[in-house]
């Protein structure tokens, strides 16, 4: 058994844990007006955070139904709800903010301020503000009528020194205002990573209220402020019952992404110049033709992402090929060295040290170009992609190639692939330096697969019958 | 748009008459050859679509080439040329293709123009397209019909049909059960 260590915890542990669900008896809707009430009964105040996206929707018409029933309901309402608006977002995202902030129950902010984004369109520009004092003859929507464009404490030149997301998060509160919880719209079926967002406590009663500070490495701020997910359980079609038969009023930038042919699962109106720009700016230009004008002169590399995000150059899916000469390291330094941004390549580099220490934490195994070792997802590949991308949200992760079945057999066709793959690299010559690899390669992979995939995979066994771990 | 956006000294000829479209010939497509440098990769879809098109209203856009040797090399509109190997294709013009022949065009202008030919042009928004889509439903033309005439899957037709509408479209399952880790 490996021991674990704090911070070195090795995913697949992780995912053990996270992945148990137990049915909770009742249906998400009326659960999350149980976790609405919880939060107004528990703090001091509740803020929602609202994206004008779906989720923030659902958290948002939860918090309203449950104040309104609530025995302080004239304490709670109305609702403080806080929008940052990121300028380049479709114009149904501002109709949709406006209707729900014209609402009673709604006492909302609508703030326009340069925080600091992540724009991975660029190499060279890898930050962006919306509503930049400085490029404002290139913003994409003119300032709305109801923006708030200062907040104590929000530092707006010079733009080096602009806080990030969730630096910002943290000015809305003061020590005084007692215990204070963000009420926001993030679900465990949005990604693993987010899975383990709302799961990691498990042994926890309240595991979808979380200490804001242990955010950003303790960058965040105040030890009163909490965030809170009340929708964390929520499937996308549970989001989408709430309209079809609550008749909740929902942002029509969704039909455009719908009816442009995005699967429910992956429409998002948040621009996505993040780390995967890329597919959804495709669909932008479809979808959002008055925003989408303006893009390519606001966002660097927007134009060349929209073009060519679904390729190599964006390192989605294809990756670019390793030269001959080169080992892996070495090619890999040089991508990182793409990068303009001496933080953007920090991140880089701290995100990939973390995959390979983890790698070789579970296993003495060579890392292979393109197959991921079965249990710790890692290839060189990867580490390619965590290099071009950056990762600085910190949202990537290796994928497990070994699927533990109910009846408690593993999967181990990835270990055939890697047996495979191992051999065919070692008969092309492959070596411990190209590979990375700080001890000698070992000849043959059997003695690196362990035991419950050599008794499933006879048939690769050596022939020499080498059978020493 | 604005013309300083436009560059200095670029000079097409003057005149209808000098415009290379006035120049049309009717040629055996043999005559013409492919460029190396066409980045343009149509899918099987698109490239079906564009055999449908020139079926249904004949050839419309010719083909723009330019000397090269004794032949005509393509700058634009390959795979219109390529569509017309295609039997039926073929048999409308008797195997002639159209095309424009452009003046002596030195490599480097050639790529540009394959290029530009390429990328000037905008995108369909899809409330357009959905209206278009909506307007042939209510001209009684079918759902499967729209689908082989346009080159698109039935997945894309209903969904520009229902103008994309989440309420109608999603979530008439209700609220499922909910769950808690561990």
């Amino acid at each position: 058994m490996p021991r674990f260590v704090k911070g070195t915890t090795p995913l697949a542990a992780n995912l053990r844990k996270a992945r148990h669900k137990t049915p909770a008896g009742a249906d998400v809707w009326t659960l999350a007006l149980q976790r609405m009430t919880q939060l107004f009964d528990t703090f001091d105040k509740t803020i929602i955070m609202f994206s004008a996206g779906k989720d923030s929707m659902a958290v948002l018409e939860a918090a309203i139904a449950a104040a309104t029933v609530h025995r302080d309901a004239d304490r709670l309402l109305p609702l403080r709800v806080i929008f940052f608006d990121e300028e380049v977002i479709p114009y149904e995202c501002e109709d949709y903010t406006r209707r729900t902030f014209a609402r009673p129950e709604v006492a909302g902010e609508w703030y326009c301020l340069p925080v600091k984004h992540r724009n991975g369109c660029s190499n060279t520009s890898p930050w962006w503000w919306p509503w930049a004092p400085e490029a404002a003859d290139l913003w994409v929507r003119p300032l709305p009528p109801e923006a708030i464009t200062s907040l104590p404490g929000f530092t707006i030149d010079p733009p080096a020194a602009r806080p990030s997301m969730p630096e910002a998060n943290g000015l809305f509160t003061r020590p005084s205002d007692g215990n204070v919880a963000l009420a926001m719209g993030i679900r465990a079926s949005e990604s693993l990573v987010r899975h383990y967002a709302v799961t990691g406590r498990p042994y926890s009663h309240d595991n979808w209220i979380v200490p804001y500070g242990n955010y950003n490495g303790g960058r965040g701020t105040a030890p009163n402020v909490w965030k809170a997910y009340p929708i964390y359980d929520w499937s996308d079609q549970d989001v989408w019952a709430g309209p079809a038969t609550l008749g909740w009023d929902y942002n029509q930038a969704y039909d455009m992404l719908e009816a442009a042919g995005v699967t429910v699962h992956h429409q998002r109106i948040a621009p996505g110049f993040g780390e995967t720009p890329t597919a959804m700016l495709e669909r932008w230009g479809v979808c959002f033709p008055d925003v989408w004008e303006r893009m390519p002169e606001r966002v660097p590399g927007a134009g060349a992402a929209y073009r060519y995000g679904r390729g190599e150059l964006y390192a989605y899916r294809a990756r670019i090929p390793k030269p001959a000469h080169q080992t892996w390291p070495e090619f890999i330094a040089g991508r990182v060295a793409k990068q303009a941004d001496p933080e953007v390549q920090a991140f880089a580099r701290k995100r990939m040290r973390l995959f390979i220490r983890r790698h070789y934490y579970r296993t003495t195994a060579p890392i292979l170009p393109s197959t991921r070792h079965p249990e710790t997802g890692v290839d060189w590949n990867f580490i390619l992609k965590v290099a071009t991308q950056s990762d600085t949200k910190e949202r990537m992760q290796p994928q497990m190639r070994i699927v533990l079945l109910p009846d408690g057999t593993r999967t181990i066709e990835s270990w055939r692939a890697w047996i495979e793959a191992y051999r065919e690299a070692v008969k092309n010559g492959a070596t411990a330096a190209e590979l990375g690899h700080p001890k000698t390669l070992p000849p043959d992979p059997w003695p690196l697969v362990p035991a419950y995939a050599r008794e499933q995979l006879p048939g690769l066994a050596p022939e020499d019958g080498a059978d020493d771990r | 748009m604005t013309d300083e956006h436009l560059l200095p000294g670029l000079s097409a000829p003057q005149g209808t008459a000098a415009q290379p479209v006035s120049n049309l010939s009717w040629l055996p497509r043999h005559e013409l050859t492919a460029n190396t440098w066409n980045p343009n990769r149509q899918a099987r879809p698109e490239y079906r679509l564009l055999a449908v098109s020139i079926l249904e209203n004949g050839w419309t856009q010719p083909i723009a080439a330019r000397p090269l040797g004794d032949g005509l090399e393509i700058v634009d509109g390959f795979h219109r040329w390529k569509v017309a190997e295609n039997d039926a294709v073929a048999a409308l013009t008797g195997g002639l293709v159209p095309v424009v022949p452009l003046p002596e065009t030195d490599p480097a202008l050639a790529r540009l123009a394959t290029i530009r030919h390429n990328r000037a042009r905008g995108v369909h928004h899809v409330l357009g397209m959905a209206d278009i889509i909506i307007d042939l439903l209510g001209m009684n033309m079918s759902a499967a019909e729209i689908g082989t005439r346009l080159g698109m899957d039935a997945e894309e037709v209903t969904r520009l049909a229902d103008r994309g509408n989440m309420r109608a479209r999603h979530g008439h399952g209700g609220f499922g059960e909910g769950w808690v880790p561990g």
